[in-house]
């Protein structure tokens, strides 16, 4: 069925804009986020075993750079990816059955508390805190 | 109240600009009330789309401090606090006719397609309480949706996918298969919206529900279509 | 030869109904609207489709009308309406008084009424001030004024009309003793244009006067203002009415899930954005209150103001009563030929105030063709905006 079309000009930022939105858009806009990050982080991931392929030194190399501090950093960030990214998806796959639409800003906030937790035992973990 | 209102002003294919409106306006005046005598007294040529002044026509929904809203029932006190501007803007994701009016022909073709009735049979339990009047067989009532564009605008997905039938008119098919009851338009309906522009392209952002003025909650009536959609697949329809 | 081409003034209630009931006698129309549809009195209607009960007392033309067309729209819009009926309650030893009138009147005007006990009365809406002494049930319903001229004109717009909103009537243009020709300017290009026409019929409301002023000529229209207060909740199913002459804020109409309460009566100089008075609103509530108790502490949705295009019959008149029906202007008595104005009247008689315009014009015209708006099903208000597009 041929309709008028809506808006003649696609709008891409309005992905990415959850400011004076409720939480679902504030989930919608984490979701994408988090998904374009582990999808660098794939390549960058790639790019890095690449290294393997040129010998011990090179591999070496990368391998002391990835146990300082602030590398470490970036390791805390990727498992905060990982987590929000796959408890929303989640919550995705359960609205978009039609299960929990009720409650789905608690189930929002209940997985990102989850997520946090889990932030913040990983980091513990990965700077030896306790 | 003097209330500063910062209106977008433009025509299809020129650059936009926002004018400043100064208006006096009483404690208890409607957004809407302040356009209209920014329009009276300062600017004939301000666009706008107002009838009914009370939440039913849906004719006047705008952005107001960057969020949908009706503005003939959003009072100025709740959206400007005395300090900086009051922002105007037209509804997002339409084609601008001009200033805050924009063209809602889209809108109202996929209302057309989804078949729902704009009046609907008052079911068991939804009638005010008391008895029916005699003489009539069945009580009727004007369909939540007031056909507004609110939630159309809000919608992320709409942003980038002019051909998506949209949460206003997804949940039109879900108001129209619950008011008539009959299982084959049922199934025929379902199928109208059970493809890539219509149920499955909603991303779940819950928006539309949360600007809703009416409380229509076009987001669970999509995902009930899907669960919906589902069954009916698992059913070998 | 082509068919003649008029212009309508105005995209209300009047406006709209005259360019469906010319485009249907194969008129071509241009209907010219300074706003969006329906922006001006119409939109701010209180909603009532009058059974007529109201007015079967004082104003028995007004009355007999109002049935006629409640069945008429009844027929060719049955999608736009709540059919809940009303109710005319007496809560006073006056009111009681006032029933035999009323009863007489609804008789006399071949209005369907039914007399109720006060049980019965609260059986059916038992949010009603439990005071309630007796009940009379009426064939009223409820409609919006909006989607009424988005069908209106959808259906004009098929039958070939055009509707040119956001474009202002700046002049009237003479060929002599004749109008025949408007200067306007559209809002959406900027740019001011030249329409010419066989015919221009001012269906302006409550702005009739200044249109007519264009062309040098005057209509008695006193734009009488009035207040509708809105609250978030439906309390009754039907519409609640006062049983007693009219007066200020005695009618209750449901809607959705909202309630109107309305209204009240004061002259306006310019029916442009109407300052509401304050306490205009708390009578309101109050009137509101002692038909439906609570219903002024309901979170009210929206208030607003809008002038009714009221003919006056004499200066000074008490223009609470004065006749709601409507009357044709010929113009041509005072020099200015092929204008007509319609003025007067209410959206519940709009295709009765189209027919007598049309008719008018297309006698000025030399069009045989007669009035069919009460025979054929209007179309969808969605196809005013829809597949269409938007106008011009």
């Amino acid at each position: 069925m041929a309709h008028s079309a809506y808006s003649p000009r696609r709008q891409v930022w309005k992905w990415f804009n959850p400011l004076g939105r409720g939480l679902g858009m504030w989930a919608y806009v984490l979701n994408r986020v988090t998904g374009l990050a582990l999808v660098l982080y794939l390549y960058l991931h790639l790019a890095v075993l690449s290294l393997l392929s040129h010998g011990p030194s090179s591999w070496d190399g990368f391998i002391s750079l990835a146990r300082s501090r602030a590398f470490l950093a970036l390791d805390v960030i990727l498992i905060a990816a990982v987590l929000i990214h796959g408890l929303n998806g989640k919550r995705v796959t359960l609205l978009g059955l039609g299960i929990g639409m009720r409650v789905q800003k608690q189930l929002f906030l209940a997985l990102m508390a989850i997520a946090l937790l889990g932030v913040v035992v990983t980091a513990t973990k990965i700077y030896g805190w306790w | 109240m003097r209330v500063p209102l910062r209106v977008f002003r433009a025509r299809p294919g020129q650059s936009a600009h926002r004018d400043l409106f100064v208006v006096e306006v009483p404690e208890a005046a409607y957004v809407l009330d302040a356009v209209e005598l920014a329009w009276a007294h300062l600017d004939r040529s301000l666009m706008f789309r107002h009838a009914c002044h009370h939440g039913s026509c849906g004719s006047c929904a705008v952005r107001i401090q960057g969020r949908e809203k009706l503005p003939c029932i959003t009072l100025v006190k709740d959206v400007w606090h005395g300090k900086g501007e009051l922002r105007i803007d037209p509804l997002s994701n339409f084609p601008l006719v001009g200033d805050l009016v924009v063209d809602v022909g889209g809108l109202f073709d996929r209302l057309s397609a989804s078949e729902m009735a704009i009046t609907h049979a008052v079911g068991p339990g939804m009638a005010p309480a008391g008895e029916r009047p005699e003489g009539m067989e069945q009580l009727t009532r004007f369909q939540t949706c007031i056909e507004c564009g609110i939630c159309v605008s809000a919608c992320p997905t709409m942003a980038t996918n002019p051909h998506f039938f949209g949460p206003a008119a997804l949940a039109a098919v879900h108001s129209a298969r619950i008011d008539d009851g009959d299982p084959e338009r049922g199934r025929r309906l379902l199928h109208v919206v059970d493809t890539e522009h219509g149920i499955w392209r909603c991303h779940g952002a819950w928006e539309c529900s949360e600007v809703c003025p009416q409380g229509n909650e076009p987001a669970w009536r999509i995902m009930d279509l899907r669960r919906a959609a589902l069954g009916s697949m698992a059913r070998g329809g | 030869m082509s068919a003649p081409h008029v212009i309508v003034i105005g995209a209300g209630s009047t406006g709209a109904a005259t360019a469906y009931d010319l485009s249907l006698r194969g008129v071509r129309v241009t209907v010219v609207e300074r706003g969006e549809i329906a922006s001006g009195t119409t939109g701010r209607n209180h909603c009532l489709l009058h059974s007529g009960g109201r007015y079967c007392v004082n104003d028995r033309e007004s009355a007999a009308e109002c049935l006629v067309e409640n069945q008429a729209l009844r027929r060719i819009m049955p999608e736009l309406l709540e059919l809940n009926g009303g109710l005319f309650v007496a809560l006073t030893e006056e009111d009681l008084a006032f029933k035999e009138r009323f009863l007489e009147g609804c008789a006399a005007c071949g209005i369907p009424a039914r007399e109720i006990s006060a049980k019965q009365a609260l059986r059916l809406e038992p949010r009603l001030n439990p005071g309630v002494l007796a009940a009379v049930q009426v064939p009223d319903g409820v409609f919006e004024p909006f989607r009424l001229c988005l069908a209106l004109l959808a259906s004009a717009r098929q039958n070939g009309a055009v509707v040119r909103t956001f474009t202002l009537v700046t002049g009237l243009i003479f060929s002599g003793h004749s109008v025949d020709a408007v200067n306007v300017h559209d809002y959406r290009t900027g740019k001011d244009e030249h329409i010419g026409a066989d015919l221009v019929i001012n269906a302006a409301g409550p702005w009739a006067g200044a249109v007519a002023a264009m062309a040098g000529v005057s209509v008695p229209v006193v734009p009488t203002a009035g207040v509708m207060v809105t609250v978030g909740q439906r309390l009754t199913k039907m519409v609640i009415n006062r049983l007693n002459k009219p007066a200020d804020g005695d009618i209750v109409v449901p809607q959705r899930e909202t309630s109107i309460i309305g209204t009240t009566s004061w002259k306006v100089e310019s029916a442009d954005a109407i300052p509401i008075p304050q306490d205009h609103v708390q009578r309101m509530l109050q009137t509101g209150d002692r038909l439906i108790p609570g219903i002024a502490g309901i979170k009210l949705r929206g208030v607003a103001a809008a002038a009714r295009p009221l003919i006056s019959k004499a200066s000074g008149a008490d223009m609470r009563n004065a006749s709601r029906t409507f009357e044709c202007f010929d113009h041509a008595t005072e020099g200015a030929g092929s204008f007509l104005t319609i003025a007067g009247g209410k959206t519940t008689t709009a295709l009765a105030m189209a027919e007598k315009i049309s008719t008018m014009a297309c006698q000025r015209l030399g069009i045989t063709a007669t009035c069919r708006t009460r025979e054929l099903p209007l179309a969808s208000h969605r196809a005013y905006y829809g597949r269409l597009g938007v106008a011009s």
